[in-house]
């Protein structure tokens, strides 16, 4: 359900972002009718969801970087110190993480999220600068977008059901990403796509407690 | 000529103006130097751009002027670079030049500086150069940021081959810096403590998405980062080939080369290389938008020549191709069309075509191809639109293919593509008579004869052969000819014929009408069969068949023969050969080896009639034989054997049997005298006999040893080879002295039944000479003595309660009483001199009477013989006689007073041992006293044998350890104590 609304969102793809932004605001659910529907069922749909995803993060990340060349193609290749100031890092202090409470957590990931399907724009028309005759990790950076913008408007949908506010939809990228380098290209979207797995993982476990906490 | 005159001066003084103003500039010394110098940088081109004013110059002055430029890299005093940039400077200019660097500005400061002079030729000789401009110093790094590690150049395209400097800048001299092209480490030098430097040289082209360099920096064992460059390296551009342009319709110039290797890169770095078609008479260029042709339009009609450039460009390099052709010479015409063919016969063919009309009197040069029967005919015409040709000498029903193609005749530069059409001729009366042969068998009365014919070749037969007519005419009676229709599918037919000489005629047909008659006469006289059968030796090749001309005129020869003469349709082949050959060579793929075949060669006679010359018989190829004969092994005897397999067909071998190995296998080492050692397969040794006449089918092997084991085995041997390697078969020859025995055991044989014969018949007097019949005693006369006595208890002894072998002997020795009981066994009976004693315990407790019993029966001849004095005892009380018990005194007087018979008394006196035996005494109840010997009748002369042995050399009874020829002497006394 969540993955047609999801693909929903990829058919606009062509529109410039703006535009985008508003129709995601239309597909999602109304605001003003937020306090009769029960969150239980939104969060069980993202989680759902979370956890499709999450099957296929390791694979993005290995086909991405089997695309790269050295080092990144070398068996084994890690970059932990690789990080993107445009991208929040999804790791926590488990205490930090486990004291958050519903609106901060939900936030936070909401937050991750709009700007991972914005750097997995990024990295797509990156790759499909550098390798064109990929298609099938063209294809997989398309599935993994669309399906964090699913995410995000089933969270969306959570966070309206709960009666939080929904934060307001901003450019993360900013206007850094055009001058990089080739390889700092190709090392941005290693973070990226690394990130968005490990954002996924940690999505699996914020709907989890909150399904734990508003059980159907 | 004044003004000749005039022109000195002028230029006298101008000259001398201009010197005077050098020199005033030259006493300044500073005017003319370089000044304002700036630089600026482009890392991604990694040049330094300059630019500077020169101050002082004249107003509205030029002045041809050389700059000196040095570059120093890290500190001044380090100069890496110095050149000279001559130009023209005019007044308030400002002046630009770059300079490349092949290390990346980023990784050293680098300092500039410049100076000049005047070169002009206005102001000759000496020049000065002047100061220095001061040290610009260009320092990219300070703008680089924080971060703890640059490489540099970032993205840089270079060609394939080229040599690139690599650098890196750190932050913290603490961390290890190890950097990797495409995955090796490489090692640079170090150019100040912060920047190292990586030269490559020649760099390969690796992938269209560039080739990786990284750097990896790290703290001890931690890392604590990378950073890298994407180095695009470019295939070469190369030159574009086999550039050429052509037109077909003097409207559009397509133009066409080969390209070349693709130079694209990834990351849009560089597209692949662009196509730009200059024609330089026009001046007018184009872009081509495929990257191997380009349509050029024809817009004015008066241009003739044409010259093209082709120029292929990318980021890199540029290359380019030229042509110069005159466009009437690059006409490449379309394809002709509407191709038809009118007028088709059996022989001819009208073909028309079309062409597209080009410029006004433009001829075309066409060109026709015609394929047909598996041949191919090409003709050439000039034609201007419309074409035509008559295609003649064509074969009947036959199927065509004809094509054409045109180029320009007047300057030819390109055929036109092929187009074409399929057509057929008409059908036409066969050309030629069928080969007919014939086969006859005569019959009494008739002739069978089978006509064959061979299908017309599809030249002859102009068509489709629908049937054959078969005429026959009787030669040596009038009368009406028959014709036989046969279909075309048959190939021969069968006619019975009396015995007339017949004519034939044979002739096939299609749908237009009947070929020539092929004539074949059969004789009323039967073939000739008398001729003999020859050898020969066929090849791989075939066979190769001579004979002797036939006496007379001939009209040729006939070989015939069959392709497989095993099967009843042997499918019989015939070969015709001219009248003037003695000899041809029949070959044929249906040969095989192995097969035999028969060849018949006929004379064929003016009148044609078939004569039988010669017959030959041979084997493309004679293999071994494929079966060995069954032989038989006849006149076995000890010392030799006959092998014989009379009923081995030789004739249905798959080769001529010239003989046959016999190979005999024995104990012995030696071989026979006929035979000669050899050696099987096996490796085994044997004999070998070896029979030359394949008719010869019988061997007798002799010379053999009695009593002894041979192997054998027959097989027939052709030029190919033995038979098949099969088992051998044994042969054990007989005892000599078996043969002897035969002789003498079957006469013994016969003699034994005559005896007996003899013995039956001659029974009653055997038996009454050997065995007469015991006298019944109850038929005795002694009976009636014994009535008279009056003794009722007295009994006969019965035969058959005789204990045959056991005696009982009566002693009575003076002083002593012992009584003693005898046992004498059927052996000591016939042996007199040994007499056993078997005493029973219970008898002997104490001593007792002897009794003395005679048997009666013998009683008469006992007394004749008079050497033993026989008591007859009468058998009074046999209750007694089990004990034994009776008293000496008893018995003799029972003796004296019971027989009073006239038999003489003996004395105890004249002998200690008196005894009467005889086979019976009544004591039946008391047989486990008894010994237990074999009882058996005495043999009928025996009983005179019986004597008196002495008391004193009575021996015990035997054991089963003593010996017979012991004799034991008893004291009785000692014995029984």
């Amino acid at each position: 359900m969540n993955w047609r609304q999801g693909q929903g969102h990829g058919a606009d793809l062509r529109l410039p972002l703006p535009a985008r932004l508003c129709l995601l605001t239309l597909l999602s659910p109304p605001l003003s009718s937020a306090a009769p529907i029960s969150p239980a069922e939104p969060i069980s749909q993202a989680y759902s969801l979370a956890l499709y995803m999450q099957k296929n993060t390791s694979t993005l990340l290995q086909t991405y970087l089997r695309y790269q060349g050295s080092p990144f193609s070398d068996p084994g290749f890690s970059a932990p110190e690789l990080q993107l100031s445009s991208l929040p890092p999804a790791t926590a202090f488990f205490k930090t993480w486990h004291a958050l409470d519903d609106g901060e957590r939900l936030r936070l990931a909401q937050g991750a999220f709009l700007a991972l399907t914005q750097h997995l724009q990024l990295v797509g028309d990156d790759q499909s600068d550098l390798n064109p005759g990929s298609p099938i990790l063209l294809a997989q950076l398309r599935a993994a977008r669309l399906r964090a913008q699913g995410l995000l408007g089933n969270m969306a949908t959570i966070m309206t059901a709960l009666g939080l506010p929904i934060p307001p939809e901003e450019d993360t990228l900013g206007l850094v990403a055009f001058g990089a380098s080739a390889f700092e290209r190709k090392c941005r979207g290693y973070v990226v796509t690394r990130e968005y797995g490990h954002w996924t993982d940690r999505a699996v476990r914020d709907l989890a407690l909150l399904k734990a906490k508003y059980p159907a | 000529m004044a003004v000749f005159e005039v022109f000195p001066t002028v230029f006298f003084l101008t000259l001398l103006s201009l010197r005077t103003y050098q020199s005033e500039v030259l006493a300044e010394r500073l005017p003319l130097t370089p000044v304002s110098l700036k630089v600026s940088t482009n890392s991604a081109h990694q040049s330094l751009h300059l630019q500077w004013t020169v101050q002082n110059l004249p107003y509205h002055q030029e002045l041809k002027m050389v700059f000196q430029i040095q570059i120093s890299r890290i500190e001044t005093s380090n100069v890496i670079w110095v050149g000279n940039y001559s130009t023209t400077v005019k007044w308030n200019q400002v002046l630009h030049w770059s300079w490349e660097s092949e290390l990346p500005l980023e990784c050293a400061t680098h300092f500039v500086r410049i100076k000049s002079t005047v070169v002009d030729a206005r102001f000759p000789e000496p020049n000065f150069w002047s100061n220095w401009s001061s040290w610009v110093e260009v320092n990219v790094q300070d703008s680089l940021g924080q971060d703890i590690l640059f490489v540099f150049p970032k993205d840089k395209l270079v060609e394939e081959g080229a040599n690139v400097t690599i650098c890196y800048v750190s932050r913290n001299i603490q961390n290890n810096v190890s950097c990797y092209w495409e995955g090796k480490q490489i090692y640079g030098e170090q150019l100040d403590p912060h920047v190292s430097v990586f030269h490559l040289s020649s760099v390969p082209f690796i992938r269209k998405t560039g080739a990786d360099m990284y750097c990896e920096v790290s703290q001890g064992n931690v890392s604590k980062g990378i950073k890298g460059i994407v180095l695009f390296v470019s295939k070469v551009l190369e030159e574009p080939k086999d550039f050429s342009c052509e037109t077909q319709d003097f409207k559009t110039l397509h133009c066409t080369w080969d390209p070349g290797v693709d130079t694209a890169l990834g990351w849009s770095k560089q597209p692949s290389q662009s196509y730009t078609l200059f024609e330089s008479f026009s001046g007018e260029n184009k872009l081509c938008t495929h990257k191997n042709w380009c349509n050029w339009q024809i817009t004015q009609d008066s241009q003739e020549t044409y010259n093209f450039t082709l120029i292929a460009e990318n980021y890199l390099r540029k290359r380019s191709v030229n042509i110069l052709f005159n466009l009437t010479h690059r006409v490449y015409p379309m394809n002709p069309f509407s191709v038809d063919f009118e007028n088709v016969n059996a022989t001819n063919a009208k073909m028309t075509w079309k062409v597209h009309s080009m410029k006004k009197d433009f001829t075309y040069l066409c060109q026709i191809e015609l394929y047909g029967e598996g041949k191919m005919m090409q003709y050439n015409v000039s034609i201007k639109v419309n074409g035509e040709y008559y295609l003649s000498e064509l074969e009947p029903a036959t199927e065509y293919m004809a094509q054409v193609r045109c180029a320009d005749a007047s300057h030819f530069w390109k055929w036109s593509e092929w187009s074409g059409q399929n057509f057929t001729t008409l059908e036409a009366a066969p050309s030629e008579a069928p080969d007919v042969w014939r086969n006859v068998n005569s019959e009494p009365g008739s002739h069978i004869v089978t006509l064959f014919w061979k299908p017309l070749s599809k030249l002859h037969a102009n068509g489709k052969i629908l049937f054959y007519n078969v005429v026959v005419e009787n030669l040596d009676k009038p009368s009406r000819s028959e014709l036989h229709s046969i279909p075309a599918s048959a190939k021969s037919t069968k006619l019975t014929l009396n015995r007339h000489s017949y004519q034939v005629w044979v002739t096939a047909n299609n749908s237009v009408g009947a070929s020539p008659a092929s004539i074949i006469v059969i004789s009323a006289d039967p073939e000739n069969q008398e001729v003999e059968e020859e050898r020969i030796a066929g090849t791989e090749g075939g066979f190769s068949l001579s004979w002797k001309p036939q006496p007379g005129d001939v009209v040729g020869y006939v070989v015939d023969w069959c392709d497989h003469p095993k099967y009843t349709l042997c499918d019989l082949q015939w070969k015709n050969v001219g009248p003037n050959a003695t000899s041809t060579v029949i070959s044929t793929d249906t040969f095989r080896p192995g097969v035999r075949y028969n060849f018949r060669i006929y004379g064929l006679s003016t009148k044609r009639i078939a004569c039988l010359l010669a017959k030959k018989t041979g084997y493309s190829q004679e293999l071994a034989p494929s079966d060995n004969p069954h032989v038989l092994v006849d006149k076995l005897t000890s010392h030799s054997f006959t092998l014989s397999w009379k009923y081995y067909s030789t004739e249905s071998q798959p080769g001529f049997i010239q003989g046959y190995h016999v190979y005999l296998k024995s104990k012995a080492r030696q071989c026979h005298p006929r035979f000669e050692k050899a050696v099987l397969s096996d490796g085994s040794e044997c004999c070998k006999y070896k029979i030359d006449n394949p008719e010869e089918k019988a061997l007798i092997v002799d010379n053999l040893k009695p009593k002894s084991f041979y192997e054998f085995f027959v097989t027939p041997f052709t030029s190919a080879g033995e038979g098949p390697n099969a088992t051998f078969t044994k042969v054990t020859t007989p005892d000599e002295h078996s043969t002897m025995l035969i002789y003498i055991l079957l006469p013994m044989f016969f003699c034994v039944l005559l005896i007996m014969i003899v013995c039956y018949l001659k029974s009653q007097w055997i038996k009454e000479t050997c065995y007469p019949d015991i006298p019944d005693p109850y038929k005795s006369s002694i009976l009636s003595l014994i009535k008279f006595k009056e003794k009722p208890h007295l009994t006969i002894m019965n035969v058959s309660d005789c204990i045959p072998d056991a005696i009982e002997v009566v002693s009575k020795p003076e002083g002593t009483k012992l009584q003693f009981r005898k046992s004498l066994t059927e052996t000591e009976l016939t042996r007199p001199n040994y007499v056993y004693l078997l005493p029973t315990e219970k008898n002997y407790s104490g001593p007792g009477p002897f009794i003395c019993f005679e048997n009666l029966t013998y009683n008469q001849a006992a007394s004749d013989s008079g050497s033993c004095g026989h008591v007859p005892v009468p058998v009074n009380n046999p209750p007694s006689q089990l004990g034994l018990m009776i008293s000496p005194e008893n018995v003799q007087k029972a003796l004296e007073k019971n027989y009073m018979n006239s038999l003489g008394e003996i004395s105890a006196g004249e002998t200690s041992l008196n005894y009467v035996s005889q086979l019976a005494s009544p004591m039946s109840g008391d047989k486990d006293s008894l010994p237990t010997n074999p009882v058996e009748p005495p043999h009928c002369s025996e009983y005179k044998r019986q004597m008196a042995v002495p008391l004193c050399l009575v021996s015990p009874p035997p054991t089963e350890n003593s010996s017979l020829s012991s004799i034991t002497l008893l004291n009785p006394g000692e014995h029984y104590r």
